[in-house]
């Protein structure tokens, strides 16, 4: 018995102490064999690109920063900001249509937001360029509208982005208003609060905090999502390779050209979004910016 | 007659789809009066005083508050509902205190108070503050107004949750089982702010699981179980000498 302790206990044999030798992580043979695998498959890959000339790099790094590109890259921003904006807003609309006690306009809303998710965004966007075949005249307060002359390719464009992110928006919004507790409904009916008032001051501010994660990630698909439109002529980034290639036939250079930027976008964007989840993310000590400390119990006064 | 601070009330009903959760209510609380309200849980204790309030509506019955028909008026054969303004304009006059406090947690102590004064009333801001400050000294709590609720802990966040209702200027305080949801050491300071209260004459109805205040400062009590007043009276006459026995029961196992 007492041989088979000391034996427990032998001194070390490189003479460390037991106490500070490192702990280290199991490792399994597949742990090993996917490094190789991993290796193997990135070389073979980059080997295949940087060797294969027709993905032609220097075709690529000449149109990079080419005018039309460039070009078209704003106009892609510009359709993600307006479309984001114009849905955002008409999404909270719709958020507070749904969430509405009067039936007709809380399905109104419902039936909107099934419509609109339920068909594909290229479908709708095709759709709206030919809405003058369904309402070639619009007639408003007298006035008779061209309905072939107001849609062009790009207002085709924003309105599709604008009215099918305002769907998916609107049910971002109702999941961050029915996150804000019961508790904080009654306390601003039993103060006497309207119902705007109490959308103002209580729904909203304590809603932010998960709508706005889940906003950013909608921001993320809509910038990428815009390359649908290029289906109508309008000339944002996709459609401007599009149209260079249709010249030069430098069909593949070009689509990683355009690739590239959508690329460069979407990871500046997640910079930003990622500190956005980070901050709203800590829900069990949410405290508003301005409180910086908690003060867990502090003897008040009496 | 000033009935202000007064309830009224004559075979309340009201029922949660087929469960029913408060039969034939009769209740006749005057200005000033505190009353605790008692009973095992599910009893309708809160619904009573949730009705008060308007954040559930009675099916049947009387309820007047403040000498008003309370959400409704009356025509010759039906009550109807008012409107929301008129509505929210009553719930002025009743102040609400929940158990788990419901502060904003998006307002400052002192923004939580203002809230109702400032955004329904439309007082002026600078009176509000003043006001608001007053009110946070009363509960024992003044240097406090800029802490976030998330800052305070529960005794403390009550304590202006109190504050928060009696800015609305109420005829009447209800609370609703105010501090079943803090720390055994954080009750007194809260008891203490509602004794403060009872003293200086506010009509109070109070659901509590807390005998001691029951009997030091509540004029009368009521019993409830299974949405019936079972036993009412002199607080401390029922709760020395309760006669009906399912109160016996109870009180025997809570004191």
């Amino acid at each position: 018995m007492a041989q088979l302790i000391t034996k427990g206990i032998d001194p070390p044999m490189d003479g460390m102490d037991p106490a500070l030798k490192p702990r280290l992580r199991r490792r399994s043979v597949f742990e090993y064999a996917s490094w190789v695998v991993c290796i193997l498959v990135t070389l073979g890959i980059l080997a295949s690109v940087i060797t294969n000339p027709n993905f032609q790099w220097d075709v690529v790094a000449k149109y990079f920063t080419h005018e039309s590109i460039l070009r078209g890259l704003v106009l892609t921003i510009v359709l993600t900001v307006v479309s984001m904006g114009l849905g955002t807003l008409l999404g909270l609309i719709l958020a507070i249509m749904r969430s509405s006690t009067i039936k007709p306009i809380a399905a109104m809303s419902g039936l909107y937001i099934t419509f609109f998710r339920g068909t594909p965004v290229l479908v709708q966007l095709i759709f709206w360029f030919n809405i003058a075949a369904l309402y070639p005249n619009l007639s408003i307060a007298g006035t008779s509208i061209d309905v072939n002359a107001l849609i062009t390719p790009l207002t085709a464009a924003v309105i599709g982005l604008t009215l099918n992110e305002a769907a998916y928006m609107a049910e971002i919004i109702r999941g961050g208003f029915s996150s804000v507790g019961k508790g904080q409904i009654e306390a601003a009916d039993s103060l006497g609060m309207s119902a705007g008032m109490k959308m103002r001051k209580v729904i909203i501010p304590q809603a932010m905090p998960s709508i706005i994660p889940a906003t950013g990630n909608q921001l993320i698909g809509m910038f990428k999502e815009t390359s649908l439109v290029s289906v109508l002529g309008v000339a944002e980034l996709l459609q401007s390779a599009q149209l260079i290639y249709a010249r030069t036939c430098e069909t593949i250079p070009l689509l990683i050209v355009a690739s590239l930027w959508y690329l460069v976008m979407t990871l500046l964007l997640s910079y930003p979004q990622s500190r956005l989840e980070a901050r709203y993310s800590r829900s069990t000590s949410r405290l508003p910016r301005k409180a910086k400390t908690v003060v867990q119990s502090q003897e008040g006064g009496r | 007659m000033n009935s202000d601070g007064t309830v009224y009330g004559r075979g309340i009903k009201k029922s949660f789809g087929s469960k029913t959760v408060l039969q034939n209510i009769d209740l006749d609380i005057a200005s000033g009066e505190i009353c605790c309200i008692i009973g095992p849980s599910g009893s309708g204790k809160s619904t009573l005083l949730r009705c008060i309030n308007g954040l559930e509506t009675v099916d049947f019955g009387v309820l007047k508050v403040n000498g008003e028909h309370f959400g409704y008026y009356e025509t010759d054969k039906a009550f109807h509902a008012l409107s929301r303004k008129r509505l929210a304009e009553q719930r002025t006059k009743v102040g609400m205190v929940f158990q788990q406090f419901n502060l904003f947690p998006n307002m400052t102590a002192q923004d939580n108070i203002m809230a109702g004064p400032v955004l329904v009333k439309g007082a002026n801001k600078k009176q509000a503050a003043q006001r608001a400050q007053e009110l946070l000294a009363s509960v024992g709590l003044s240097g406090f107004g800029d802490h976030y609720p998330a800052q305070l802990s529960g005794g403390q966040q009550q304590r202006v949750a109190i504050a928060r209702s009696l800015a609305m200027d109420p005829q009447i305080m209800l609370f609703d089982e105010p501090t079943s949801a803090l720390d055994p050491e954080k009750v007194g300071e809260v008891l203490a702010v509602m004794k403060d209260l009872a003293q200086k004459g506010m009509t109070m109805l109070v659901v509590t699981h807390e005998m001691g205040f029951a009997r030091e400062v509540a004029d009368s009590l009521l019993f409830m179980d299974e949405g019936s007043i079972v036993e009412r009276g002199d607080a401390r006459e029922v709760l020395a000498n309760p006669k009906e026995r399912r109160t016996q029961c109870f009180l025997e196992k809570v004191l």
